[in-house]
């Protein structure tokens, strides 16, 4: 049977479709300014590990993270931000004591955790990537549902603005 | 301490009581819609409404004219009278059609608080605001189209029977205007504006964290917007300030609300159990819920996930499927940890779909409400026993 009409896309003949750019607000930034922002905390980032401050490196990395699709000629720019983002945050998560992972989530902001645990999916989506670690980030997974309940993971889930 | 009645083994998926509460129209997941009757303790069915031919998926009670809206998959509406049959004399419920005008289910149904208007919400982008038309003896719609951009999953009426809140799925919760000329005065001005000619948008609230909007709702005076969304949250707008609060839950989503104070909101959803907010142009919390699960009678109910910290379905359910894995065991069978466990903690054993007022003490104010779910449970709740939420039930967590 002929099943190639199945991947037709519809959409296109429907000239009021929905398109993803109307679900939520794009990233307002230019995606220059936003390296230079990803590099600048990268190295904030180092100095706060070095003297163990792991609720204050995860805010600096986690506010105002990169979201929104990868436009265009903008997009390698903005996978070197995601990517760049991804890996300091993984550093930050690697190197933090097990002991102390329930004081540092119970330390961060609402929106912070929000944005914790949509980087926490993100890395258990690329296993195997750099300094990926499956049971460090779900070691971090069950310390963040417990405090912020499961009403964040159904967040990471709605939130079209992904990281 | 709430009155629990089962109605039947499908979801229930909407109910309405008469003024008198004496009875009850619902829909059980089928394409026909019910009215039962109260016998005491019992609600014994009574008439079957049958004319659509898709899942019914709303209904509403017009409390002082006594008329039901039901609306469906089938993209129709019907309004259904009780008026004698013309050969026997006794009283039936006939239907009358509505013209909707859209080409995707009709989703949710309310009448406007004189109850000569409702408004049908739908799949199709569009909202129809329908009106009697008594020449044709039919109900006509005039359709609320921009600038929606995707299915609309409820609607609310302010108290002035013109302005109509609506939440869709395209995460937005909006204020319309929906004035006929030829049923409407002219309406006083609000703090949603003055001049209001049909399809003014006098609002448009986005979803902090982008869910679709399940539920909104106008508080008793109209001057206050609370909508709940897919993200685990709930919002309640002050346009005058213009001041909105976020709540965000560490639970599951909130599908319906209905103000029960111009201070307080019942609201229920996923969770199984509804909870109570309160707050004032000052600030909401969240206040607790009405499923007091510590209490002594809650105790005869199983301890199902009382020990878990994270999930309350993650011990139980655990160790259903690893019994069943290891030691063969069923879940009928296995007595001492399967059985039990897979009841939950709450009155309702699925997510609540409708949470509606039931019970009045005064102008605006409602001191019962009365929920229905998957579970097939309808249950009555004094609003005023509100107990604070507490670990052992599981997933929430209060901060």
């Amino acid at each position: 049977m002929d099943t190639a009409f199945r991947k037709i896309n519809i959409d296109i003949y429907d000239e009021d479709v929905l398109q993803d750019s109307e679900l939520y607000e794009a990233d307002p930034r230019d995606p220059a300014e936003v390296l230079e922002d990803a590099k600048q905390r990268a190295g904030m980032v180092r100095s706060l590990l070095a003297k163990n401050d792991i609720p204050a490196a995860l805010t600096v990395v986690l506010e105002n993270a990169p979201y929104g699709p990868n436009v265009d000629d903008a997009k390698a720019r903005i996978l070197v931000v995601d990517i760049m983002t991804l890996q300091t945050l993984l550093t930050i998560l690697n190197t933090t004591k097990s002991a102390d992972i329930p004081g540092v989530i119970k330390s961060l902001s609402l929106d912070t955790q929000d944005t914790l645990m949509k980087y926490l999916y993100k890395g258990m989506a690329m296993p195997g990537w750099g300094d990926v670690s499956g049971s460090v980030l779900l070691g971090w997974h069950e310390k963040l549902t417990e405090v912020a309940g499961v009403g964040c993971i159904v967040r990471t889930m709605t939130d079209r603005r992904i990281v | 301490m709430p009155e629990v009645f089962s109605l039947s083994q499908s979801p229930i998926t909407s109910h309405s009581f008469n003024a008198d509460r004496s009875q009850l129209a619902v829909s059980l997941n089928s394409n026909d819609a019910q009215i039962l009757t109260r016998q005491g303790n019992e609600w014994v069915p009574e008439v079957t409404l049958s004319e659509h031919d898709k899942l019914i998926t709303s209904i509403d009670w017009a409390p002082s004219s006594n008329r039901i809206v039901t609306c469906s998959q089938d993209r129709n509406a019907y309004v259904w009278q009780e008026q004698p049959d013309p050969e026997t004399g006794r009283l039936v419920w006939k239907p009358t059609l509505v013209l909707l005008r859209i080409n995707r289910a009709a989703t949710y149904v309310k009448w406007s608080p004189r109850e000569d208007k409702f408004a049908v919400a739908s799949g199709a982008r569009a909202i129809a605001i329908c009106s009697f038309d008594p020449e044709n003896n039919w109900w006509v719609s005039k359709l609320l189209k921009k600038p929606i951009r995707s299915t609309v999953l409820s609607v609310d009426w302010h108290p002035n029977n013109v302005l109509l809140a609506a939440g869709s799925a395209d995460m937005k919760a909006r204020v319309f205007s929906a004035y006929i000329k030829e049923v409407d005065e002219r309406p006083s001005p609000t703090v949603w504006g003055s001049k209001l000619p049909f399809n003014t948008i006098c609002g448009e609230y986005a979803s902090p964290a982008g869910g679709w909007v399940h539920t909104v709702g106008f508080s008793p005076s109209g001057d206050v917007l609370a909508f709940a969304s897919h993200d685990s949250s709930i919002n309640i707008v002050y346009p005058g300030g213009p001041a909105i609060y976020n709540i965000r839950m560490p639970t599951l989503p909130l599908v319906s609300l209905t103000w029960t104070a111009e201070d307080t909101i019942v609201a229920a959803g996923h969770d199984c159990r509804p909870l109570v907010f309160s707050g004032s142009e000052a600030g909401w919390q969240e206040a607790g819920t009405l499923d007091d699960a510590t209490s002594k009678s809650a105790e005869s109910r199983s301890a199902f996930g009382g020990n878990s910290s994270v999930g309350r379905l993650k011990a139980g359910a655990f160790a259903t499927f690893r019994d069943a894995d290891s030691r063969g065991q069923s879940g009928i069978s296995g007595q001492t940890s399967a059985s039990g466990d897979t009841k939950l903690h709450t009155i309702h054993q699925n997510t609540i779909t409708n949470v509606r007022p039931y019970e009045y003490s005064g102008a605006g104010v409602v001191s019962k409400v009365s929920t229905s779910g998957v579970d097939g449970n309808l249950v009555i709740w004094d609003v005023n026993a509100v107990s604070a939420l507490t670990s052992r039930l599981g997933a929430a967590h209060l901060r």
